[in-house]
């Protein structure tokens, strides 16, 4: 067997940085699940979210010289690298058609009673989910689908003040939710 | 500035989750620079945040790994497809799809150097080619042109001889040979005189050199005078076209300065014939 190793962030930057190889391993043996979650929130389907996946530890192995430590986290960069990709790929050609013909699949599988994996149930989606109606609707646009405030103000018809001072209280009692 | 306020505001948040507009995102960063209070509430919202993700945490397909790995590590990376995950669904492939592309312009690239210059070699050795072929066709041309020219050369000559041989086989025509007096008689040359129509020819068979500024004169001797008869220019080996002379008795040439003289020096005397 060979010897498991931990590291810390502060240790792990640095010799990712070096394109360490091990280093990579490990920190896709760390954070793959935390990630792959967030991936689940956004797409349901298990083999797109594979290679969204993926693509997201590619990313992470060839920016990672771009991430600045003195703006936040390292798990915070890779976060928002994920959500982002998964945010992409639910926005591309390819994944709105071959939406269509799920929703034909789903609509039977619904029929026949199978529980397919609901994203209401899957991370943060899952804390989301309690939230109030109208604070809910504007975690799912912005944060699970990537709509700007401008864009969720005309969409929802309400002023863009709103908006930011609404979504701001959402995410205050997230956080609340979110806390062990 | 009131912190805690800013810190309750929800900016946090927003920030953290990736949220807040570019203008919020510079100002926060610029805060939290300022005020390690606003830094620290910022770090312990990603701690929750990220303790949160990892319980939450569902292991991805063990393939996904290898995929990741043989795409990223691997030496045949350029050719790398993504592997198919779990069953059935259509891979989209991600990174290999440009490398290849990149691959077939390169050799396209490559190709049409590569032909650039083997054609340029070419058009420098066809050049070099040219350029002597041509040198070679100057050289034949000039030949040619000294062939043309040294061929007329030959052509005017024979013609003289030709008419010089015709006017010789005239009837009226006599042959007045001058034989070289005492003291030179090495000498000689001979007038071909024209009775019906007064011509007169000299062929100069072998007079010695004249010395400088000097000239032979023919002389005709007419009733007993001599009768200037022309000055004998470089005609040499051919016949010589003189001045018609009629009822000549002799034929004479003395050594004359040059441009002749009106009467003959007789003690330059060279050779005389009778008619």
């Amino acid at each position: 067997m060979p010897e498991i190793k931990t590291y810390s962030e502060a240790e792990l930057i640095p010799l990712l940085k070096q394109r360490e190889q091990s280093a990579f391993g490990y920190l896709y043996d760390h954070y793959s699940g935390a990630l792959n979650t967030v991936v689940l929130s956004i797409i349901p389907d298990k083999t797109l979210c594979g290679d969204v996946l993926q693509e997201v530890f590619i990313k992470i192995w060839r920016q990672i010289d771009s991430y600045d430590e003195s703006k936040g986290r390292l798990f915070t960069w890779m976060l928002n690298i994920t959500r982002n990709a998964a945010i992409d790929m639910v926005r591309s050609k390819g994944y709105q058609n071959t939406k269509q013909n799920q929703e034909l699949t789903e609509s039977v599988y619904d029929a026949g009673g199978s529980a397919l994996p609901n994203v209401d149930k899957i991370g943060l989606r899952k804390v989301v989910h309690t939230l109030r109606e109208e604070y809910r609707v504007l975690v799912d646009l912005s944060y699970f689908q990537g709509f700007t405030q401008e864009e969720i103000a005309k969409m929802l018809d309400i002023p863009l003040g709103t908006v930011k001072t609404r979504l701001r209280a959402a995410l205050i009692q997230l956080r609340q939710l979110v806390k062990p | 500035m009131d912190t805690q306020a800013y810190i309750q505001s929800g900016i946090i948040e927003s920030y953290v989750l990736g949220l807040a507009t570019a203008e919020e995102a510079a100002e926060l960063q610029q805060l939290c620079a300022q005020y390690p209070e606003i830094k620290a509430a910022v770090e312990a919202f990603e701690l929750e945040l990220e303790q949160q993700a990892m319980n939450d945490a569902i292991a991805p397909d063990a393939a996904v790994k290898t995929a990741l790995m043989a795409t990223l590590f691997n030496e045949e990376q350029q050719q790398a497809i993504v592997q198919p995950i779990g069953t059935g669904a259509p891979v989209i492939p991600m990174h290999p799809v440009y490398p290849s592309h990149h691959k077939t312009w390169q050799t396209i690239a490559a190709a049409a150097i590569l032909l650039f210059v083997v054609s340029a070699g070419f058009n420098i050795y066809y050049y070099n080619h040219y350029q002597s072929a041509r040198n070679e066709y100057q050289a034949l041309l000039q030949e040619r042109n000294n062939l043309q020219a040294s061929n007329d050369t030959y052509k005017a000559k024979f013609n003289e001889a030709a008419s010089s041989l015709r006017m010789m086989g005239d009837t009226a025509m006599h042959a007045v040979k001058m034989n070289g007096l005492p003291g030179k008689e090495g000498s000689y040359a001979t007038v071909y005189w024209n009775k019906q129509n007064n011509d007169v020819y000299l062929l100069a068979n072998n007079l010695p050199q004249t010395p400088a500024g000097h000239q032979y004169q023919l002389w005709a001797i007419v009733n007993g005078q001599p009768v200037d008869a022309g000055m004998i220019s470089d005609c040499a080996g051919a016949l010589c076209k003189m001045k018609t002379i009629a009822n000549a008795q002799a034929f004479a040439i003395t050594l004359e300065k040059e441009g002749g003289s009106p009467t003959p020096t007789l003690t330059a005397m060279l050779v005389m014939g009778k008619v």
